[in-house]
């Protein structure tokens, strides 16, 4: 057997830990890096992980799948997207089902594979539903500013676009969540620079590290954080190395704002957020879905009893939500929490569920 | 109303529940039902129905893949591929060269393993009515004999050694790679004929069963064989042999290469004390070069399969659920 490096990281971590620590980490890719790297059997008992908003299929509402679902029922619409948004459920079963009964869904893997697709194929209309945080908006920005120059008619976006800092201070302000130290992804802070989260350790006390999505580069960030909490001196810490410039991206920055202005926004589970998303300037609005196609208007939520609001803010773990396991599978998801790979219950579900073996 | 969704085809549990229902509407079948039947007499046949898209992808094409494909399924059970039955299903309108360019590869395989065509059949279709082409085929063989019981997951052991030919997941990753538009130089996929690489191992009288790691990936048949057996199956992260291009297309797209199809590449159990030899044996051979020692059979937690990361954290290896879908970021 080779030797282990292994206790070590645990030993590590609990030599860190003094006091019960809640620490929640915000996005959905580290979340799957968590449970795939088996992070959670290393931790010491004092430490609590909880899994945040940061899954982009998971916080988008029932309204805006409604809104996709009714768009791939037009006759002559093709509507692309990313993959695990097709099996996120709407009122009305979810895009995967809508294919099955023979709409034009296709999966892409950029906005811009959306608006090849759109120049390829001039007779249909494309829309591309462009979701995720400030990851994603960059580049659906690009493909706008491209279909404009292009005069590509026959191609839209509707834009599901959300924004971090909006939701963390709502969860920061919340009296009912106690964490004591955020994971920042790093993808998104390449963007946005350490400013954005500075409110966090200076009005709230919570300690911040921004961390990559390897093993090591996730302990390498709650290590950091249990040393901040530790000290009592909580900051923006980025681990991210060179990528992450305090100033964050400002050419990605420009991008979207000359595309996109901040509209308050739904999040599932959560209600409508002030300022916490993206919708097209006036400018491109020719190439707005909402626009060019009839939209339901004022969506009914359905009832389904989803805990979503509460898992993607840390009050509940999965396991505690009652619909868990029966009926809600990666199979029927009844959240969009267990639909997406990155979601905190189908993680659980699907590396969690019997225990660690 | 039910509706069928890829992914009851993927592999998965989705396809294991679909498959369950269809063979109960039938009064009479076999008892272990496996993708290989074999008979009292040692006589094997299977069959497979192919399609993919694309129909032509680095290190392969729809021919070659339908004659390893089912091919393979008898070498894991130790039956050697003698004959092949071939049904072709083409769209009108399909190019008769592209058709024979297939077929010629199939040719290939079946040639290398003096595997002969007996029999098949053709038919062309209205436009729309199939993608492009499906392929289906059919292949017989001999048992060859072995004095010990029938190779298959019911000889599984607790202490038995797990081994893997080689890494997991290049098909799946290059398809998608494919499907999605990604240039991963070096990336093609493993599809090959087993049967040399594995048909010297079947002089190991300490071989309990292998298995091709097709849709559902190493992952999917792990489980398979964890939940059959009752038994616990342990993994180590670090022990799998890995192919760097994989890993790319699935950090790129959010995939496990655990769970992504292998069309050449299988997983083998056999007796502790035989597992350096069978390693040598595979090892031998180009098809095996990479082949590694990844865990063992235990009675601890039963149906489960565990995988020890390279961190050392340990988690669960559970079978996907449904069409393996792409991520957003």
């Amino acid at each position: 057997m080779p030797e282990r490096t292994a206790p070590s990281f645990g030993e590590m971590l609990a030599r860190l830990v003094s006091r019960p620590t809640i620490l929640m980490e915000v996005c959905g890719t580290h979340t799957v890096s968590i449970f795939r790297n088996g992070i959670r059997s290393l931790l010491p008992k004092e430490l609590t992980l909880l899994s945040g908003p940061g899954c982009p299929v998971c916080v988008t509402d029932q309204s805006e799948i409604d809104a996709a679902l009714s768009l791939a029922s037009l006759s002559g619409v093709t509507v692309t997207t990313f993959g695990d948004l097709l099996r996120v459920p709407g009122r009305d079963g979810s895009l995967l089902d809508a294919r099955g009964r023979g709409a034009d869904v296709r999966i892409v893997t950029s906005a811009f594979q959306a608006l090849e697709t759109a120049l390829r194929e001039p007779e249909r209309q494309v829309v591309f539903l462009a979701p995720g945080f400030e990851t994603t908006a960059p580049s659906t920005a690009a493909v706008l500013l491209e279909a404009a120059e292009k005069k590509a008619t026959n191609f839209s976006v509707l834009s599901l676009h959300k924004l971090v800092p909006p939701v963390l201070r709502v969860l920061a302000a919340d009296p009912n969540l106690a964490v004591d130290g955020l994971l920042l992804p790093g993808h998104v802070s390449v963007i946005l620079g350490e400013a954005p989260y500075s409110f966090l350790p200076e009005q709230h006390g919570i300690a911040c590290a921004i961390a990559g999505f390897e093993a090591e580069e996730i302990l390498l960030g709650l290590t950091e954080l249990l040393r901040q909490i530790r000290t009592n001196r909580p900051t923006v810490r980025s681990l991210y190395g060179k990528a992450v410039r305090p100033e964050g991206n400002a050419r990605a920055r420009e991008l979207m704002e000359r595309v996109f202005r901040p509209v308050d926004a739904p999040w599932r589970g959560l209600g409508v957020l002030p300022s916490s998303g993206l919708a097209l300037r006036e400018e491109f609005l020719p190439w707005d879905a909402a626009q060019r196609f009839p939209l339901p208007t004022t969506p009914a939520q359905v009832e389904t009893g989803c805990r979503c609001g509460d898992i993607l803010t840390g009050k509940l773990t999965p396991p505690e939500c009652p619909l868990f396991d029966n009926p809600c599978t990666p199979a029927s998801p009844v959240g969009p929490c267990m639909v997406s790979s990155e979601g905190s219950c189908a993680a659980h579900y699907r590396y969690a569920l019997r225990g660690t073996p | 109303m039910s509706r069928l969704t890829l992914g009851h085809g993927s592999g998965g549990r989705l396809t294991q529940q679909l498959v369950h229902r269809i063979a109960e509407c039938f009064p009479l079948t076999g008892h272990d039902m496996e993708d290989c039947a074999i008979a009292p007499d040692g006589s094997g046949a299977t069959m497979d129905g192919f399609t993919v898209t694309p129909r032509f992808f680095p290190g392969g094409n729809l021919g070659k893949l339908a004659a390893c494909g089912v091919a393979n399924d008898l070498a894991v059970r130790g039956v050697r591929p003698e004959q092949l039955l071939l049904s072709v299903i083409a769209e009108e309108g399909f190019d008769e060269e592209e058709l024979l360019a297939h077929l010629r590869n199939a040719g290939a395989v079946c040639d290398a393993l003096a595997m002969r065509l007996v029999g098949g059949d053709t038919k062309v279709v209205p436009r729309g009515a199939v993608d492009g082409l499906f392929l289906s085929a059919c292949a017989m063989g001999r048992e060859i004999p072995r004095r010990e019981e029938r190779l298959g997951a019911a000889r599984l052991q607790p202490g038995d050694t797990i081994l893997l030919t080689g890494p997991a997941g290049r098909h799946g990753a290059t398809i998608a790679a494919a499907r999605y538009e990604l240039d991963v130089p070096g990336l093609t996929s493993d599809c090959a004929a087993l049967w040399p690489l594995l048909a010297p191992l079947l002089s190991l009288p300490g071989l309990r069963a292998m298995r091709d790691c097709t849709r559902g990936g190493v992952g999917t048949v792990l489980c398979e064989w964890a939940e059959s057996r009752h038994l616990g199956i342990s993994v180590e992260e670090r022990a799998f042999p890995v192919d760097p291009g994989v890993l790319s297309v699935a950090d790129l797209l959010g995939l496990d290469p655990l769970y992504l199809a292998c069309e050449g590449t299988a997983v083998v159990a056999i007796a502790p004390e035989e597992a350096v030899e069978a390693l040598r044996l595979l090892r031998s051979h180009p098809l095996g070069a990479e082949a590694a020692a990844i865990g063992v059979v235990t009675e601890e937690h039963p149906n489960l399969v565990s995988l020890t990361t390279r961190i050392g954290g340990r988690r669960l290896v559970d079978m996907p659920v449904g069409e393996l879908l792409p991520r957003i970021c």
